[in-house]
Parts: C-alpha cells; sequence; structure tokens
C-alpha cells in the first residue's frame, strides 16, 4: 500500500517538518562515521572529535540524575567511564541498526546503573547491565535509511508531545525516575502517569513495528 | 511466526527498562522476554532513541543557560585523561565477557551459574519443584519454577506483584495458555491455578515480591515452605 506523494501541496508546516528531518539525517551521518572510523581504524583524531561533541551531552545526562545517591563528583566520572567504553566497543558499532547518538545514549545509562549499583551494592552482582541488553534482532527490518528516517522522525513528534507528556518521559529518561516516584512526586495517580506515557508513545508510533508506520 | 511470544510487557515497563530505572529483578524478566520476543526488540530499540533525543534535547538547554558547561580547559584536562586511561589499558588484552553454556536464555544461564553451578531443586507440592536465583538484590524472591507435564499446581493467590517468563513448554490457568518468552504480570489479589501442559515440563523464571498464599487446608501447610528468600 503505498500512499502517493503529494509533492504539490507541501504545506510550509510539512516542508519545514521535511527539512528538519533532512538535517538530523545529516548531523547523525557525521558522528556514525566518526565512530566506524574508530571501530575499524582506532583513529585518535576522529574520537577527538566525537569526545567533543558527546562530552558535554553525557555530562549534562549525568548532572540531570536525581538517582539516589547521585553526587556531582561523579559527572565527569561518567563521562570518562562511557568514552572510555566508546573507545574499546566501537568495533561493536553498527550504523544500520542505531545512529551513533543512539549507541551512545545506551553505553551512558548502562554506565550510569553500574556507577549507582557498584555505589550502593556491598555483595557480589552476579550481573553487570551489559548482559540485560541484546543485540537489535537480525530480522529488525530497515535499510540504513529508514532507520535513519524514523530516528528522525521520532525526534519530530517528540518535540510536538503536550507539556505534560514530554515532562513524564523527561523525568524517567534523564533524571532517573520510575513512575512510582514520578506519580508521587507530581502528585499524580500512577494510572495517569502510566496512561500519559502510554498516550505520547501512539503519539510517535513507537508500538507499531515500523514496517507498518504510516509514510507521511 | 507462531512461536513468537503473545504475551508481553506494558509499554510502561518497558519504557522503564529502556531508561534504565526498573529495578533488578523485574528487568531480569523484562530482559529475559525480551530473549524471544523480536516484537518488544524493535519498541525497545525506538525507546532508546527516544532516550537519545532527550540526551541532545537536555545539553541543548544545558548549555544555553548553565555556568556550569564544560570550558575548554577542563575539556582539554578531561580527554587527556581519559586518552591516558586508553593508552594504558591498550596494553592488556581486552577483556572479553565471559558467556555461560546452559540451555536457557544467557542472562538466566548466568544467574544459575553465579548461584550454584547447578541448580538446586527443592519439592514445593506434588508437580511442582523450584529453585532459588542469587540476585543480589532482596526486593523480590527470584526462582525457576518448574511444573510436571499435566501437573497442577496448588490455587493460590498473590500478596505481591509476580513477573513470570516462560522459558520452557507451557502452561495454562483459567485466562490463557502461556507458552515459550511470554510475560506474565500477577497483581496482589489474582488468585489462579497454573496447570503444566501435557506434552512435557514447564520451566519459569519468577520474581515475586511477596509469598503467594496458598487456599486449600493442605496448601496453607506448604504456606510456610514458601516464605521469601531473598539472597
Amino acid at each position: 500500500m503505498q500512499i502517493p506523494i503529494k509533492q504539490v501541496n507541501l504545506s510550509t508546516q510539512m516542508s519545514e517538518a521535511v527539512s528538519e528531518i533532512e538535517s538530523s539525517i545529516k548531523r547523525s551521518d557525521q558522528w556514525s562515521k566518526l565512530l566506524i572510523d574508530v571501530g575499524m581504524n582506532r583513529s585518535k583524531e576522529s574520537f577527538a572529535k566525537l569526545f567533543k561533541h558527546f562530552a558535554p551531552l553525557i555530562k549534562s545526562f549525568a548532572q540531570s540524575s536525581k538517582h539516589e545517591g547521585w553526587f556531582p563528583g561523579l559527572n565527569e566520572d561518567l563521562v570518562q567511564e562511557v568514552m572510555i567504553k566508546v573507545w574499546q566497543k566501537a568495533e561493536g558499532f553498527n550504523p544500520e541498526k542505531a545512529s551513533a547518538t543512539t549507541w551512545i545514549y545506551t553505553v551512558a545509562r548502562n554506565c550510569r546503573i553500574d556507577m549507582l549499583r557498584r555505589k550502593s551494592n556491598t555483595q557480589h552482582l552476579p550481573l553487570e547491565n551489559e548482559d540485560y541488553w541484546h543485540e537489535p534482532d537480525e530480522e529488525t527490518p530497515a535499510s540504513l535509511f529508514q532507520q535513519k528516517r524514523s530516528e528522525s522522525k521520532l525526534q519530530v513528534s517528540l518535540s510536538k508531545l503536550p507539556k505534560e507528556q514530554n515532562e513524564i518521559l523527561r523525568k524517567v529518561y534523564l533524571e532517573g525516575k520510575s513512575h512510582a516516584e514520578t506519580s508521587a512526586e507530581l502528585g499524580l495517580p500512577l494510572g495517569t502517569v502510566k496512561s500519559r506515557v502510554r498516550l505520547a508513545l501512539q503519539k510517535m508510533q513507537v508500538l507499531v513495528p515500523s514496517e507498518y508506520q504510516e509514510n507521511d | 511466526m507462531n512461536n513468537k511470544p503473545s504475551h508481553c510487557p506494558s509499554a510502561d515497563l518497558l519504557v522503564e527498562f529502556a531508561a534504565g530505572t526498573l529495578g533488578t529483578a523485574e528487568s531480569i524478566c523484562v530482559s529475559t522476554h525480551l530473549h524471544f520476543c523480536p516484537h518488544c526488540k524493535g519498541t525497545l530499540h525506538r525507546l532508546e532513541q527516544i532516550g537519545s533525543h532527550f540526551m541532545e534535547k537536555n545539553c541543548e538547554a544545558v548549555t544555553k543557560k548553565s555556568t556550569d558547561k564544560l570550558n575548554a580547559a577542563e575539556d582539554e584536562s578531561l580527554f587527556e585523561s581519559v586518552m591516558e586511561k586508553i593508552d594504558a589499558a591498550s596494553t592488556d588484552t581486552p577483556a572479553k565477557r565471559a558467556s555461560v553454556k546452559g540451555e536457557f536464555p544467557p542472562l538466566v544461564n548466568k544467574l544459575i551459574a553465579a548461584t550454584y553451578n547447578k541448580l538446586n531443586w527443592r519439592r514445593l507440592s506434588k508437580s511442582v519443584d523450584v529453585a532459588a536465583l542469587k540476585t543480589g538484590q532482596n526486593k523480590f524472591e527470584v526462582a525457576l519454577h518448574r511444573i510436571c507435564a499435566g501437573g497442577k499446581t496448588p490455587k493460590h493467590d498473590h500478596r505481591g506483584l509476580e513477573y513470570t517468563v516462560v522459558l520452557k513448554g507451557s502452561f495454562s490457568d483459567e485466562k490463557s495458555v502461556y507458552k515459550e518468552g511470554d510475560f506474565i504480570l500477577r497483581q496482589p489479589g489474582d488468585t489462579h491455578q497454573p496447570m503444566g501442559a501435557q506434552n512435557g515440563e514447564c520451566i519459569c523464571l519468577s520474581a515475586q515480591s511477596a509469598p503467594i498464599k496458598l487456599q486449600s487446608f493442605f496448601g496453607s501447610m506448604l504456606n510456610s515452605w514458601l516464605r521469601i528468600r531473598p539472597n
């Protein structure tokens, strides 16, 4: 089922969204190329460029943590730990599965949890955080282009979410708050928090397999 | 196609998992389900993309107003210290993460190996055996349950939450049939009576936040066996 492309009647809003998508694809290409260069050629020059872009991102991600036991002294530790992992694991990066930014986000997320677990646990932990995560499935379709396009579309639809839905996602992803903690903090019933999450995901078509997503 | 799980975790659980805010025991169950479920893996990937956008957007917002952004000098010294550590480590051979062999998803195999090296089954009832797993947390009791072919489990109540993932075989209760990879969440107050499939034993991974309560007289004697034993 191909929906005909209406090239003539593009509203300004639509063409803005399209150009936004295109420029974000270009940006994400740049980081992926550098990351591949680090993985294949151990290029320190490319690594320095990645560092310059991602170190502030990781630092602000660390700063936004509201986890119990997190303190500012850990922010730079996280930057170091994540960037060292990026260097070590770059070979495993596959641009067809994820953009460099998403890949580095998952490394940062895992390092942040591991640092917290190591701090709060005296007993031996049988699992490292990495054990919980799987490689994206071979069956996951998507060419490089499709992957980038769907990622950029997600970004655009995320920027259009209503404030109250955005706020809850922000709390879970950046502050590290569970839905129960969010509900206590905002004085909302847990059911409301969960239904806002679900509404947001529906709006962004996150729950629909990408091969069935509407072509707009 | 038919082998894909049909009972999956709710969207909000997957979000918490993707953001890394889900507890250890719950994460173990979600991760085990993902091993079997390409559909949820796809969803997870999109949820991670959302995380990366928040990371990017947040940085833009912080850089605009904050005085605490990395300044050039700090940036430089941090970079140098990272490069020193990388150079120091590169003389060592990179540590490969050992994968543990076994019949279950890798994460479960690793838990089994960390616990006993061999499962220590104990009898719970005529048709159910249980083997506790060490997970380094104490909010949930994580264990494997084995129901023999055609075995009936005692009817029981849940006083807390119970997460179950079918690892092998299948079982059914009043509501549905659960096959390999299926993810089931029982709420406090739910009562059910699972039954093992006729064609073979069923093994499940479970995480219980409080002991379950058996309903029959015989069951009430068994309750003393079911006391939660976090480890």
